[in-house]
């Protein structure tokens, strides 16, 4: 193992603590989430135009803001819902596979998940910012020879996803559930 | 401390292959997002979380290993994905607080 110390570049700053909140629109069936800083999560159903958005369900989750510690600027990550590692990917699915991979040179697979837009159509996380989440946590890793690499949702896993899979604590109170 | 000397003293049982690395502090937690915010590089992990997100965060943090307490058992999949990462997992069967007090006696800041 080899270890160096070096001031990290960036840092998690204005973290804040919520829930992710799941719903769905009845009619058209489209699903989306967001960030609620409400001590509860809201349940209630609500219309918004002509959809009709009935709660699904939610998960204690934080937000953050990352901070250059050089220059002061403060990169705001609101459109993050989560990481997804690659390890808690199906099987069959590509990110496991690459995954799976890319361990065995010692570099470990997250993708960024994103929030839905507010039709509930997904979204990217920009590679900017994906090379600042990637930065903020490599920082943190003792072992050099030890890497993070944090995706942008290029695989589509929204598609096939579910919340438990995310790194937020959905289900909480399911602890006796392993893998 | 490293954390195989820890495991020694506080009788831990390894679940998974041994990963052995030096324990920077400790950070007790059930909560996936808690540990994402709060945990730091080195600390060992104390939970009753035995699903596949703990290892995903102690990975990313860097952490050096998970103790499972009150007798929770990982399952096989679970362990194999911790030993890929090269996450060491122990379990005991006390629970956060006796555990916390035990790392706590053995010189554990």
């Amino acid at each position: 193992m080899s270890s160096e110390s070096r001031a990290p570049q960036y840092e998690m700053v204005n973290v804040r603590a919520g829930h992710v909140v799941i719903e769905h629109d009845v009619r058209s069936r489209a699903v989306r989430s967001w960030f609620s800083a409400e001590p509860v999560a809201p349940v209630e159903e609500y219309w918004e135009g002509r959809r009709l958005w009935r709660h699904w369900g939610a998960a204690q989750s934080f937000q953050f803001d990352v901070r250059d510690t050089a220059s002061g600027e403060v990169i705001p990550f609101r459109e993050l819902l989560g990481l997804m590692w690659y390890g808690c990917c199906r099987e069959d699915s590509p990110v496991r596979r690459i995954g799976e991979l890319a361990q065995e040179q010692r570099v470990s697979i997250y993708v960024a998940i994103t929030y839905e837009t507010a039709d509930g159509e997904p979204t990217q996380l920009p590679r900017e910012k994906a090379a600042v989440l990637n930065r903020l946590f490599n920082d943190r890793v003792r072992d050099r020879s030890k890497k993070i690499l944090i995706l942008p949702d290029l695989f589509g896993l929204y598609r096939e996803m579910s919340y438990g899979q995310i790194m937020i604590d959905f289900g909480l109170t399911a602890i006796d559930e392993g893998g | 401390m490293m954390l195989q000397e820890l495991a020694q003293k506080l009788d831990l049982k390894l679940v998974t292959a041994p990963f052995d690395r030096e324990v920077g502090g400790v950070y007790i937690s059930d909560m996936v997002s808690d540990v994402i915010a709060n945990a730091k590089a080195g600390d060992l992990l104390v939970t009753v979380q035995i699903h596949s997100n703990v290892i995903a965060a102690a990975n990313l943090l860097d952490l050096c290993g998970i103790v499972v307490t009150q007798d929770k058992q990982p399952g096989d999949d679970v362990i194999r994905l911790a030993e890929k990462a090269e996450i060491p997992i122990y379990s005991t069967a006390l629970n956060r607080w006796q555990m916390a007090t035990r790392l706590y006696e053995a010189g554990i800041r």
